[in-house]
């Protein structure tokens, strides 16, 4: 293969990305320092009271950060945290009630807040996530898990103590500025590892999901998993957080598993700036202080005055107090500095693809048809390909190109027939499990993850492989040579730093064939691979494209609208008009065919 | 002489910091096919989009017959009867193919003409009327937007990469069809290509961007026309 891509901007990039880790790091323990001295120094200047708020607040803050995790970074918008911390409240509440109090019951109550949260949290999970389900519909169902949970501890009489709620039990003995510390640690700690998580290199999965789920799916990436364990693992946190609460206040009360909190939650996400975890910790420390300071001095005005300013803060910054604070500190810039840029190590590519030993067979497609409504779209569609062929797919726009690859990329697309990947059937599987089959879609239209890097997409592509810390960034990033020969032919290389958004739409493309080869496929569906690149690219590309079929035994199906691109690099070509395989043959039988320029490519050439 | 149909002087913008087109000058004459090449990422969209009012403009000045229209917003520079195809699709996509027309092409009468004239080319749109756009495939999204813009009757059409995810006959057609509609309205195009095979055949006038500067411009029918574009776009 070629010469190894050993660049000399390589080294300095991946100094500066040490560097860049190295501040982080530093601004991660100062600021922790800071904060943690604080908490403790914060009894001895503070009154009761306020101490006593401040506790709240801090475990307030601890749930708001979970909410600002799952919508800020993920997209899913959650009424339900609220749910999680009642069962925190209530596992307190009533074992302290009903079986009393002791170090043994304490860990019980504890146990019982953690694993009922996560119990709860998988459920709603398999509820609201499943492939497919709509992220209006996982917001519906996370309001709908208060209200239930609520209903629940109404109508558990005397046992939960209904709309009143338990008080009176005995609780720990701990000083209330004892609290204050325990709870501060606890919201610094939890601040802090969000912190280093949404960095890390899985917390970057995170925004794709955000940005382009659909995408993911077709990454392999198993979304609906990764956002019902992040849900679990948001649920334990607010679980603790209502347990320590309950413990403190020695108060019980369906309010703090209602929908209003939850929906509260929100808000003070939103005002703090979602996505960017420390304005809500300190929008809702704010907010939450404020409101009991203004509820004691003018008990008639408070609300009011808390809703104005709520008004006031989304005209004067839509994104947040966060947002506004980060920009005025970095002089009025929208955007941080340059993201940093991980060093390139290329990989030796792995052996050819595994499979079903002898057969040649990649790609087994019988019978397929599709139906749109009324419309047959695919109409009985019937042929093998094999390892190391280069299958051209052609025919006039609306023939169902198209339609064919996303039939083979997603087992749930066809209406009829069968497909079979390397001897096994793809029935109907979703696409994150089709790409473990071996299947790599690029779409015809480039959309990818707008606020990630160059380099964090291809990560993101690759994480299937290869995967991502949950703690951490990667200083390197190791690519198959493909991927890598893709990135230096279009120039993408030396611009593994930029956001996707500002690339041209050429180069995005070019992105997309980069992210699909570095699922390392075995069966590549290309939908217009060349799409927006100029004639020397695309021989470029073609090239790559045909070193991998011949040395990989990859099986490549790809969409092109060029015949002379097509010409120049496919060992087949599969003509399709109106649904239905037309001619199947060499380059020579197709493409010169009258057929062919009846149909398709017209009279003069 | 009449004024250009549109008319940019020494004009830069770009993203943030960034700047990504630099004091680009440019006429088009009514009634002018103008082909503006580069290879991607030289700046060919990013001029588009400063021109129709998405991008702030840094320095310079643009004018539609003789008009300034530097400082105006989008919806008043489409307005003044600017037809803008932008490479993303940019149909409604639960709307049906008539809808989506309707929308561009208020007056029924003007439509039936067009449709008239464009099915032709675009046999699929008469046909399917009713369809819902958003399951049409991506090369018939991107017919029926180039036939929207041309429908509507306006004095300057810009199109960003007509012919990518197009079948060869179809636009064989396209450039047969764009040469007529400049004959018979007069109207004025910029089209940013890179289907070099296309510009030569169509276009009057070429101009080259790299890295936001125009390194070469001319006309097509010059002699070295052909070979001085594919060498600038293979460097």
């Amino acid at each position: 293969m070629s010469k190894a891509p050993g660049r000399a901007a390589a080294m300095p990039a991946a100094l500066r990305a040490g560097a860049a880790r190295r501040v982080d790091t530093r601004a991660l323990v100062a600021g922790s320092a800071v904060a943690l001295a604080l908490v403790a120094a914060g009894p001895f200047v503070l009154p009761d009271f306020m101490v006593n708020n401040l506790i709240r607040a801090f475990l307030y803050a601890a749930v708001a950060l979970t909410v600002d995790v799952l919508w800020g970074y993920t997209g899913v918008l959650t009424f339900g945290q609220s749910a999680f911390f009642g069962i925190g409240v209530y596992a307190v509440g009533l074992i302290f009630t009903h079986a009393g109090f002791n170090f043994e019951y304490a860990a019980l109550a504890f146990a019982a807040a953690v694993i009922g949260a996560v119990i709860v949290a998988l459920l709603v999970g398999w509820l609201a996530f499943y492939h497919g389900a709509s992220p209006l519909y996982a917001s519906v169902v996370t309001l709908v898990l208060p209200i239930v949970v609520t209903q629940l501890l109404y109508s558990g009489g005397t046992f939960t103590g209904s709309s009143s709620g338990l008080s009176g039990f005995e609780s720990f003995q701990i000083e209330l500025d004892a609290w204050f510390r325990i709870a501060g640690a606890f919201l610094v700690a939890v601040t802090a590892a969000t912190w280093l998580f949404v960095r890390s290199d899985a917390g970057r999965v995170l925004v794709a999901i955000r940005e382009n789920e659909p995408r993911c799916e077709y990454l392999g990436l198993d979304v609906s998993r990764i956002k019902t364990w992040l849900l679990a693992a948001s649920a334990v946190v607010a679980s603790i957080a209502g347990y320590a609460f309950a413990s403190v206040q020695m108060v019980v009360a369906p309010e703090y598993a209602g929908f209003v909190f939850g929906t509260e939650l929100v808000i003070w996400v939103a005002l703090g700036g979602r996505g960017t975890l420390i304005g809500p910790v300190v929008g809702t420390l704010l907010i939450d202080v404020s409101t009991a300071y203004l509820s004691g001095n003018m008990p008639f005005m408070w609300k009011l005055v808390i809703g104005v300013t709520f008004v006031l803060v989304i005209l004067a910054a839509p994104e947040g107090i966060g947002p506004l604070a980060a920009r005025l500190l970095r002089g009025g810039r929208r955007e941080g500095p340059g993201a940093e840029v991980p060093e390139v190590r290329p990989v030796a590519d792995a052996a050819p693809a595994a499979g079903a030993e002898g057969a040649g067979a990649a790609l087994e497609v019988s019978g397929v048809r599709k139906r749109f409504g009324s419309l047959l779209v695919l109409d009985g569609i019937d042929f093998v390909a094999r390892r190391g062929e280069l299958l051209s797919l052609v025919g006039p726009n609306g023939a169902g190109k198209t339609t064919l690859l996303r039939c083979i990329a997603d087992g749930g697309e066809r209406s009829a027939g069968d497909i079979v990947v390397n001897g096994r059937s793809i029935e109907r599987r979703p696409p994150h499990e089709c790409v473990g089959l071996g299947v790599g879609r690029k779409f015809q239209n480039a959309n990818i993850f707008d606020a990630l890097t160059v380099a964090e997409t291809i990560r993101i592509a690759h994480a299937r492989v290869d995967r991502p810390s949950l703690w951490s960034r990667s200083a390197t990033l190791d690519l198959p040579q493909a991927v890598l020969r893709v990135l230096q032919t279009t120039g993408l290389d030396q611009q593994l730093g930029t956001r996707v958004r500002h690339l041209s739409h050429g180069q995005k493309q070019a992105l997309e064939l980069a992210m699909v080869l570095s699922l390392e496929p075995s069966v590549l569906l290309l939908d217009e691979p060349t799409a927006g690149l100029t004639k020397p690219e695309r021989t470029l590309i073609g090239q790559i494209l045909v070193d991998l079929a011949h040395t990989h035994d990859l099986c490549i199906v790809l969409v092109e609208h060029d015949l002379d691109f097509v010409r120049e690099i496919s060992s087949r070509v599969i003509v399709l008009h109106q649904g239905r395989i037309v001619l199947d043959g060499t380059v020579a039988e197709v493409v010169d065919s009258e057929t062919v320029r009846t149909i398709y490519s017209g009279a003069r050439r | 002489m009449t004024a250009p149909a549109l008319e940019l002087d020494s004009v830069s913008s770009g993203y943030g910091l960034a700047v990504v087109v630099r004091d680009v000058a440019l006429d088009i004459r009514p009634g002018e096919i103008f082909a503006l090449l580069g290879k991607n990422g030289m700046g060919k969209t990013t001029l588009l989009k400063t021109v129709m009012g998405f991008l702030p403009i840094r320095s310079g000045a643009i004018r539609m017959s003789g008009e300034d229209i530097t400082a105006e917003p989008p919806h008043r520079i489409a307005r003044r009867a600017i037809a803008y195809t932008p490479q993303e699709q940019a149909l409604f996509q639960d709307l049906s193919v008539e809808e989506n027309l309707a929308l561009a092409v208020r007056d029924e009468a003007r439509r039936r003409d067009g449709l008239r004239r464009l099915g032709e080319v675009f046999p699929f749109i008469p046909q399917r009327l009713k369809q819902r756009a958003g399951t049409l495939s991506g090369g018939e999204q991107k017919m029926l937007l180039i036939a929207r813009a041309l429908m509507s009757a306006p004095r300057l059409v810009l199109v960003d990469e007509i012919t990518e995810g197009l079948q060869p006959s179809v636009i064989q057609k396209l450039a047969a069809v764009l040469k007529a509609e400049r004959e018979r309205a007069g109207t004025a195009m910029l089209l940013v290509e890179q289907h070099v095979a296309f510009v030569l055949e169509v276009a009057d006038r070429y101009a080259v961007l790299k890295l936001g500067e125009i390194v070469d411009r001319g006309a097509v029918a010059d002699a070295g026309a052909e070979p001085r574009i594919t060498a600038q776009l293979s460097v």
